[in-house]
């Protein structure tokens, strides 16, 4: 059966079925409770009858759309004729997780090479994660290379996410904003992971709640997230516990460094002494960084918008000179320029 | 620093501009060859901020000459045209260069240090003084208008009083520095009331203080730390000193501008009225400050003026326009 599957299919590239996988376990143990609602659902979408209609696969609009698509779906529907149980399976499946007529067309429509097991052991992994169904078609839309994801490497970062603590359900904003969370190497994590925890030395509670609150440190290069870190802690004087509760980690070093210079220099902002104290009180963090620029300019900085842009533009270019000269060839600049000026 | 006092709500956007980096002006040097400079300096949209102010201004509307400039628009010194980037344009000057004649081009400085220099009003055959000359741009700006009959500049330090001499050197020819006369010394300012008593019909006292923008930013040997406290203390009582000296030197009639770059009150209005009652109470010489506000009015669109100076005016740096600070003061010699 199998070699006349792919004498027939060798042209869509798609791997025949095997009865063998038709009855392969889709859930790990113990998510008993998850079988449990799958069952019910399944139950009740039987009584509605709604999903299994054939109708769903041939729908003309989508069928239009590229030819790939019309070849996935002819796929599906000879993989159907072919193996009518396996497809269909996968439809029920989806169904009963909870996803819409209309997501699962598009979910089988975005990656139309990948072997349904394949896309319903991926999908499976994510739900079991703690994902509705909406995320994970909205992540799979965004990045249609995860099906294509060895399912072994997906369980691994899926286990390794749950240790961080994004599973039940903390892993949605993380997912969204960081798209590559599976497909990324595992180094990659392991360096921001550790830069976290070694470096910064926030507790392993701190780090889940950081890696749910503020995914794109993930992205970071590890050196940068480190210096954002210092920044808060050593330039600003911000405790390690409000790091994380202002979500200080999600802002660019650039806005940061803007609003808080600009503050300090003002006289509104100071470094907390050895004791922690300022002689003013320092504006709270959300009122610096958490607000728009308006009304940090109104309420924090009492400055106007034109004074900060200039503040701006200036800053830039002091970043910019001290990167890129050596401290003696500044101290030779400054002399030349007290040659020539008055002051 | 209690200068949030004294300047209240100004007083940050003075702080953040005076730890950001300042803005210059550039004085042409008309000793050097050609009107390209002028036109180079346009192309980089800088404008001649002095020949917009004396010649662009609106006439007041209670005001009917329109014709010709205002009484206080000639007072200015002459000859002066100095370049500086709009209001929020943060752009640099070139390093000022050689042309032709072997002389700088222009002068980069703080454009704010160009108002004493055309408040003192020189006109034709003035002899001039300046009391603390060095760095040298103010004493070069003087040369600048072409009025001056005698120059002496004078600083105490011999240092600067070198520089001073580079700047002259590389700015001025060698026939006008004669023709000028001018006279580099280094003695002690204080001492001029004796030397050269009743000389001068224009005398400058930019006398040395605090220096705000740079103390803010060294933390070293910083004039506003402890240990230097003494000194700064004795400032002002060095400072009524070297005023009361440039105006002994004054001719009766002639003019003094007193100017300083401190924010401080202690170092800018206490000094004048100070060394006025000295030379009152001590000389029995009468000397009236002059109204600056008219002078004031043609400056207001490149430079921020604190609105609440007793006498003189005092541009304080702003983001928008980070000149400044400096005080100064007009004053006249009556007898």
């Amino acid at each position: 059966m199998s070699a006349l599957g792919r004498q027939v299919f060798d042209w869509h590239r798609l791997s025949p079925l095997t009865w063998a996988l038709l009855t392969r376990p889709t859930r790990q143990l113990g998510e008993q409770k998850r079988t449990t609602a799958f069952l019910l659902r399944k139950l009740m979408t039987v009584s509605s009858g709604g999903g299994l209609e054939e109708s769903s696969f041939v729908d003309p609009p989508k069928c239009a759309r590229k030819a790939e698509h019309r070849t996935g779906l002819t796929q599906c529907l000879l993989e159907k004729q072919r193996t009518p149980v396996s497809q269909e399976n996968v439809v029920s499946s989806l169904l009963d997780m909870g996803f819409s007529d209309v997501h699962v067309n598009e979910l089988l429509s975005i990656q139309p090479g990948t072997h349904p097991q394949q896309m319903l052991d991926i999908i499976s992994e994510l739900v079991l994660l703690g994902l509705n169904p909406e995320p994970v078609y909205v992540a799979l839309k965004k990045s249609p290379q995860l099906l294509k994801l060895p399912v072994m490497q997906m369980k691994k970062r899926s286990s390794y996410l749950r240790k961080l603590g994004l599973g039940e359900g903390k892993l949605k904003r993380a997912l969204y904003c960081c798209p590559d969370l599976f497909t990324m190497r595992q180094r990659d994590v392991d360096v921001i992971v550790r830069v976290l925890k070694e470096k910064c030395l926030f507790t392993v509670k701190q780090v889940t709640e950081i890696l749910h609150r503020c995914p794109h440190v993930l992205r970071e290069d590890p050196g940068e997230l480190e210096y954002k870190f210092q920044y808060a802690y050593f330039r600003m004087g911000i405790k390690h516990v409000d790091i994380v509760k202002t979500d200080f980690l999600q802002y660019s070093m650039t806005k940061t460094k803007q609003r808080h210079v600009f503050l300090e220099r003002l006289g509104r902002y100071q470094t907390p002494d050895k004791k922690g104290q300022t002689q003013v009180p320092n504006p709270l963090l959300k009122d610096i960084l958490r607000v728009s620029e308006a009304e940090f300019l109104a309420r924090t900085a009492v400055s106007s918008a034109e004074e900060f842009e200039v503040f701006k533009k200036l800053l830039a270019r002091e970043e910019e000179e001290s990167e890129g000269c050596m401290a003696d060839e500044e101290e030779e600049e400054e002399e030349g320029r007290e040659e020539e000026q008055e002051l | 620093m209690t200068y949030s006092v004294q300047f209240g709500d100004l007083w940050p956007s003075i702080r953040v501009s005076l730890l950001s980096e300042q803005k210059y002006g550039a004085l042409v040097n008309n000793f050097a060859s050609g009107d390209h400079v002028s036109a180079e300096l346009e192309q980089l949209k800088a404008r001649d901020f002095v020949n917009e102010a004396i010649f662009h201004r609106e006439p007041e509307p209670e005001n009917s000459q329109t014709a010709a400039p205002s009484p206080a628009s000639w007072a200015c010194s002459p000859n002066l045209r100095c370049f500086t980037f709009t209001r929020g344009d943060v752009s640099r000057f070139p390093p000022a260069r050689r042309g032709s004649l072997g002389l700088m081009d222009y002068y980069l400085m703080d454009a704010a240090s160009l108002l004493p220099v055309l408040a003192l009003g020189l006109q034709p055959g003035d002899t001039v003084l300046d009391l603390c000359a060095a760095p040298g741009g103010k004493t070069l700006a003087l040369l600048q208008t072409g009025c001056c009959r005698n120059l002496a500049a004078n600083d105490l330090s011999t240092s600067r009083t070198s520089r001073l001499q580079r700047v002259l050197h590389n700015y001025v020819p060698q026939d006008v520095r004669d023709k000028n006369r001018v006279r580099v010394t280094s003695w002690d300012g204080r001492k001029w009331g004796e030397l050269e008593g009743d000389t001068y019909d224009r005398v400058l006292v930019d006398v040395p203080c605090t220096t705000d923008r740079h103390s803010l930013h060294e933390e070293e040997n910083n004039i506003f730390q402890r240990s230097r406290k003494k000194e700064r203390q004795m400032l002002p009582m060095l400072q009524v000193q070297l005023l009361a000296a440039g105006l002994l030197a004054t001719k009766p009639g002639g003019h003094v501008v007193y100017s300083t770059c401190s924010l401080s009150h202690l170092q800018n209005e206490y000094v004048v009225q100070g060394a006025i009652e000295l030379l009152d109470n001590q000389y029995s010489i009468k000397v009236q400050v002059e109204d600056l506000t008219h002078f004031r009015k043609l400056f207001m669109n490149t430079f921020y003026f604190f609105p609440s100076c007793q006498v003189g005016e005092l541009v304080i740096p702003n983001l928008m326009a980070n000149f400044g600070p400096m005080y100064f003061c007009k004053m006249c010699r009556m007898t």
